[in-house]
């Protein structure tokens, strides 16, 4: 990653960041649960510019066979990015750096999935990318956790993700397409609501002081969505509720 | 992996084509609720999300400068490609288009092509060196049932947002893609000499046939596909093709006049 | 009946001892393992909203056979794992090349999970006079979460739709449910059933559905 000096000022205005955002501050964030009708759990996701939707599958039979593990439950992640999510037109299918952040992703939600009561089947997860400004991994990994827990898998928490990352030598919450590709470092983050890591990765240059920082920020930004993630949940059983309950009032009017 | 289905639900299908009915109660000719909503993509040239019923499609257009091919020196290209992935069925798996998503994505492209809803020639930038590509690149999210015709809807949508980004390659100034016609697909399948349009999961699953009518704005026939490994007769595909006409005149009156 | 809504890694209790099914018990403390409802008794346990159903021996389960082996019929249970019908476990006497004879590829059982090994294999039976093949009706589908609401309490549910449809109910653990009538009485039972599966979570679910079939019935006659 270049560090470009000359153009270090454009990052902020008067304490602003580009799009008007605090150093610490998150991108506009919405969630919504249950979005898809065939998968078993689902959820959509707008973390700024990025738009991901997450499906989960499962637990069902493994196929091919030989994957299946006699005392749990696999997990498998796709991520992956439609065609038109991107600036330049990518070529659909698989790259490398997509079978990376599937490996990283999938990672960063086995702690907390009960994968023992479910042994020889498989959970998938899958992950789409409709539009990418910078973070689509954290986005994507917000989404498949709450459509994990919208499919019913038993989990001991959800995983909240986010990035830190660093520009004009300032350390910045949630960083957007123009400060991850101008900036000097990014640091993404998954984590437990208790602040246990499960993700954690990092390119670009940072003194030890300024990785505590960064570190720091991140966890911060994935408390704030940890709320939102539990919000939409919550939200999605009292709209369910709510809609039960049209019957009973119309028996009403009729009366 | 397929879908199991129960003869006893096959049954209660059957009895209810009998009785002039099906699953959710529409008439055979009619079609599920449709939603639109266009430049949902901002990475995109255009773009539409399509809902049929509980299925739903996401079409993006891209754009950029290439070379012609050989034979068409002046003509601008089309390339349409769809992915089936695997969020959106149980069915679906992961890996590179299967034979449905290769025909799903050659019946779309030919309802474009075929219609001449873009003019190609007026996407020649430099004769014989340089036109306009276009990338359709149809991305199903939620297999409900006949994505074919929600595609192909998105697609013609998402090319009526389409802006030429003629700015981002030095060309000039952004515009409006031109789009001469609307071609619309509507598909039927027939299962015990009853004819059903857009049909659902469940009715595609016990259909041996299905037939696919695209349709242009002047109400003639431009694509046709049939496919499944039933038959049909004459009289039931000229039904068909009546039936596709209309509905396909009422789908493009409410959301596509230009 | 304290009900709330919570989602999984939710603090329930203090007390380890509540801890009942869908929580985990960590350093002393109640935690909710799902998305579902909390009901606080003297257990705590988390009816979840959704999920896959998982068979447990004694189990009623409605399948479909999916494949014929040498000796057994694969049968889909609408579960992450298929059931295994050994051709000992059908009521009569049969030779394994008459298998599909008796049960064709797409045929309705209604069955019974006799084991569980701990690697999910999963035996069936249909030893039993109320369990065979589904040859009549329909067999609907909801999801397995709200079984217990359709059962009731210690079976009122089940047993007033039975008397005030007119119709025989078996009901699947596994969500599937099969209702064999006349005609009418199956639409209403259907109707029935899948407001039930709508509105599994409310309170006063039995008076409503009571209300529900009476005004239907006021309506048709």
């Amino acid at each position: 990653m270049i560090a470009m000096d000359e153009s270090n000022i454009s990052f902020f205005k008067d304490g602003c960041r580009l799009d008007g955002r605090k150093a610490d501050q998150l991108r506009p964030l919405k969630i919504e649960v249950g979005v898809l009708a065939r998968a078993d759990g689902s959820c959509y996701i707008e973390m700024g510019g990025n738009k991901v939707i997450a499906a989960v599958y499962g637990p069902r039979e493994v196929h091919p066979r030989h994957l299946q593990e006699v005392t749990r439950a696999i997990v498998r992640y796709r991520y992956n990015m439609a065609s038109f999510s991107v600036e330049e037109r990518k070529r659909p299918g698989p790259d490398r750096r997509s079978y990376e952040l599937s490996k990283v992703s999938r990672e960063a939600l086995e702690p907390v999935i009960l994968t023992s009561y479910f042994p020889r089947s498989v959970i998938d997860v899958f992950v789409e990318v409709l539009q990418a400004d910078a973070g689509t991994r954290t986005a994507g990994i917000n989404a498949a956790s709450v459509a994990l827990a919208d499919a019913g898998i038993p989990m001991k928490s959800l995983i909240s993700s986010c990035a830190a990352g660093k520009v004009a030598d300032t350390i910045v919450l949630d960083p957007m397409k123009e400060e991850d590709n101008f900036g000097q470092a990014d640091l993404p983050v998954a984590m437990t609501p208790n602040g246990d890591i499960t993700l954690l990765q990092m390119d670009g240059g940072l003194s030890p002081a300024e990785l505590h920082e960064a570190v720091e920020m991140a966890m911060n930004g994935c408390r704030q969505i940890y709320e939102l993630q539990r919000k939409s949940l919550v939200d999605k059983y009292s709209q369910l509720e709510s809609l039960s309950q049209v019957p009973e009032q119309e028996a009403e009017a009729c009366d | 992996m397929t879908n199991v289905i129960s003869e006893i639900r096959k049954d209660y299908l059957y009895n209810l084509v009998l009785k002039g009915s099906r699953g959710d109660a529409r008439k055979f000719d009619e079609y599920r609720e449709i939603s639109i909503e266009r430049d949902v993509i901002r990475k995109a040239e255009g773009s539409a999300r399509v809902k049929l019923g509980l299925s739903q499609v996401l079409v993006g257009v891209k754009m950029q400068p290439g070379e012609p091919f050989p034979d068409s020196p002046n003509r601008g290209v089309i390339i349409t490609n769809a992915e089936l992935v695997p969020l959106a069925s149980p069915t679906f798996e992961p890996g590179p288009p299967n034979e449905v998503g290769i025909e799903l994505a050659r019946v779309v492209d030919r309802g474009v092509r075929e219609s001449k809803a873009v003019d190609l020639e007026a996407l020649c930038i430099v004769p014989g060196k340089q036109v306009w590509i276009i990338f359709i690149d149809v991305h199903i999210l939620d297999d409900c049932g006949n994505i074919l015709d929600a595609s192909s809807l998105g697609a013609i949508a998402a090319l009526l947002s389409t802006k030429v980004p003629a700015s981002k390659f030095g060309l000039g100034e952004d515009y409006q893609l031109p789009i001469r016609d609307i071609p619309i697909a509507t598909t039927a399948i027939e299962f015990s000499d009853v004819l059903m349009f857009d049909p659902d999961v469940d009715e595609e699953s016990i259909a041996n046939t299905k037939l696919t009518v695209i349709s242009t704005a002047d109400g003639n026939i431009c694509g046709m596909q049939k496919s499944g490994k039933g038959t049909l007769k004459p009289e039931q595909v000229y039904r068909i093709v009546d039936i596709a006409c209309e509905r396909a005149k009422e789908i493009r009156e409410k959301f596509l006049e230009v | 009946m304290d009900r709330k809504v919570v989602i999984p890694g939710d603090l329930l209790s203090e007390d380890a001892k509540r801890s009942g099914e869908g929580t985990f018990v960590k350093d002393g403390q109640v935690y909710s393992l799902l998305y579902g409802l909390a009901n606080y008794r003297d257990k705590i346990n988390v009816i979840p909203l959704a999920g896959k159903y998982v068979p447990a021996p004694g189990d009623n389960v409605i399948g479909v056979v999916k494949d014929i082996t040498f000796s057994n019929w694969i049968v889909d249970i609408n579960s992450p794992y298929d059931g295994l019908l050994h051709i000992s476990e059908y009521p009569k006497r049969i030779e394994s090349d008459e298998m599909s004879k008796y049960l064709r590829i797409g045929t309705s059982v209604m069955t019974r999970v006799k084991d569980v090994d701990p690697t999910m294999k999963v035996e069936l039976t249909l030893n039993d006079r109320k369990l065979g093949m589904i040859k009549t009706g329909q067999v609907i589908e909801i999801s397995h979460t709200r079984v217990p609401r359709l059962i009731g309490k210690g079976g009122s549910m089940i047993s007033m739709l039975k008397k005030e449809l007119n119709c025989n109910i078996f009901v699947g653990q596994n969500g599937r449910i099969w209702i064999n009538g006349s005609a009418d009485d199956m639409d209403l039972a259907l109707k029935t059933v899948l407001l039930i599966e709508k509105e599994a979570h409310t309170n006063g679910l039995t008076d409503r559905i009571v209300e529900f079939l009476k005004k239907e019935k006021e309506a048709r006659s």
